[in-house]
């Protein structure tokens, strides 16, 4: 009896010992520690090879750890390799989609980098994960809005739009999304408006998708109109000195031969203070 | 084909008997409590965590069995001197192995059968649907098992108990590196060095062949012909490997 309460008491004293020497331990202060943990990550190739055949498994374990590793991101020094981390995850598994979209995350608050060099690392990531999963449009619309709300690079946002609008299977969303997009940036010409307005309206099936893409075809269309119609009121006002009052005048004079219509086939107004086409309002679902 | 049959449930008999399920039992604290800590601690998708580790799961405890399993095989027949008995009988030697054989593939079986099973559940509770893309997995490990349990058959004849398991586990963790001995052939100055290396490439196993994880973590599609010519290359290189242990196991001094 007397040798068992030794035993438990040696036990306990022991257990004591470890555990206060842990606390001490934990709360001395190392000279960058966690950066040069992180300068023996080994490479790709290596873990690939340790992992007997689970390099998705290796992959998930440098994420998880990564993290927790890059979520405690006070010092400066926590966002060391950063980039470096991401390509080890994604070389292991190449098509590990959140590991793109984490990573671009983080990189995208990474205090150390500059904004351009934050663009770019992101932009390198999510690159290279296009080129992974070239059938991923939903990484193409998470890159779209990271690079629009993270970024602020609508340049950018309209550049993953564009990929992933592109790509068979994507939702009418992702196609209205970067519709909008580039029609806001005024890159388009009416032409290119109304051929992909044109191909979205043919593959909408829901109704809000049907009808943004129908208001969006109505300003193609009458844009395209207005480059026709608008020298010939000007033409009207040179000749008679004011701006006609209605289409039939130029119906009259034998320019036009009925008077033109909008894209749902009501007439076009004539905005007689600045003498051009006027096209009706209409209510947009975006 | 009776003889080899009741050696073989034999042996299955003898491993439950041994616990070995509680291999299983390992796994599945393993998967459960893994799956609900890195639920915790993961971002984004934990279904694809809770594939890839329960798959490492079913092929390293599966591997275990096979490891554990090797160093008694043979060793404990002939210490018992029950091998003697059964000799005895119209039993000859290469259905003595052929069935010890049978007997260890069938508690691999079993247990590679429960770890599936418990993992397509955790995955159906996680993500809300059945993946069935599991079971293919789980069939291609249970091939790459019955060459590694070929080996430890081959090698509980040739040596003495730890060594063979040793022996084995050096094949499993060598089958996995094959691959990447063959693309060295490719960085290689001198036509006798590299024919010498693509013989060995030839000669060991190459486990990954037999490793479709990706595909079916990432539901890509599992290419039909792969799969076809990876269980013949593993019957195949099973076949070859047996005989191997056949034909020393009938010159064996039992004595």
């Amino acid at each position: 009896m007397r040798r068992a309460l030794a035993v438990a008491a040696a036990l306990i004293t022991l257990l004591a010992v470890a555990v206060t020497a842990e606390v001490r331990l934990s709360s001395i202060q190392r000279a960058d520690p966690l950066g040069k943990r992180l300068l023996y990550l080994p490479t790709a190739e290596m873990l690939g090879l340790g992992s007997l055949g689970n390099r998705g498994l290796a992959a998930d374990l440098v994420y998880l750890w990564s993290i927790q590793y890059y979520s405690q991101f006070e010092p400066r020094e926590q966002f060391l390799y950063l980039e470096k981390v991401f390509d080890l995850i994604t070389d292991l598994d190449p098509l590990y989609f959140d590991a793109y979209r984490v990573g671009a995350m983080i990189m995208t608050i990474d205090t150390s980098a500059s904004a351009a060099e934050r663009r770019e690392a992101v932009r390198r990531l999510y690159d290279k994960g296009l080129r992974n999963m070239p059938s991923s449009w939903e990484l193409a619309e998470v890159a779209a809005w990271d690079a629009l709300q993270q970024l602020r690079d609508p340049e950018l946002a309209i550049h993953y739009a564009k990929i992933g609008a592109a790509i068979p299977g994507a939702p009418p969303r992702l196609r209205r999304v970067y519709g909008r997009w580039e029609e806001k940036a005024g890159q388009w010409t009416p032409e290119d408006s109304l051929a992909y307005w044109q191909a979205v309206l043919a593959e909408a099936v829901r109704k809000p998708d049907v009808i943004l893409a129908k208001s969006h075809l109505y300003d193609a269309v009458a844009r395209v109109d207005g480059r026709r119609l608008d020298p010939l009121l000007s033409a009207y006002r040179d000749r008679f000195g004011h701006c006609p009052d209605s289409w039939r005048q130029l119906v009259e004079l034998g320019w036009l031969q009925r008077a033109p219509t909008d894209y749902v086939g009501n007439p076009y107004r004539i905005d007689r203070e600045h003498c051009r086409l006027e096209p009706h309002k209409r209510i947009r679902w975006d | 084909m009776r003889a080899i049959r009741a050696i073989a449930v034999n042996t299955l008999r003898e491993a439950l008997r041994d616990r070995v399920l509680y291999l299983f039992l390992g796994f599945a604290v393993l998967l459960l409590v893994s799956s609900k800590l890195f639920g915790m601690l993961t971002v984004g998708d934990e279904g694809k965590v809770i594939k890839d580790l329960g798959l490492f799961g079913v092929q390293f405890f599966s591997m275990l069995i096979a490891v554990l399993m090797s160093v008694l095989l043979i060793s404990r027949e002939v210490d018992s001197r029950t091998v003697y008995n059964i000799l005895a009988k119209p039993v000859s030697r290469w259905q003595f192995l052929i069935g010890k054989y049978a007997g260890l593939l069938a508690t691999v079986l079993v247990n590679l059968a429960l770890m599936v099973a418990l993992l397509v559940l955790v995955v159906l509770l996680y993500e809300g649907q059945l993946d069935a893309r599991l079971l293919i997995a789980g069939a291609m490990t249970l091939m790459e098992m019955t060459v590694v349990a070929a080996f430890a058959t081959l090698f509980a004849v040739l040596t003495r108990p730890m060594l063979g398991s040793v022996l084995t586990l050096a094949v499993f963790v060598i089958g996995h590196l094959t691959r990447d001995l063959w693309l060295l052939t490719g960085h290689l100055q001198g036509e006798g060095v590299r024919w010498l290396i693509g013989a060995a490439y030839y000669l060991l196993p190459n486990l990954e062949r037999f490793n479709f994880k990706t595909e079916v973590v990432h539901s890509l599609p599992v290419p039909a012909a792969a799969v076809g010519w990876a269980v013949v290359y593993g019957l195949a290189y099973t076949g070859v490997i047996l005989l191997l242990a056949c034909v020393r196991f009938g010159h064996k001094d039992l004595a």
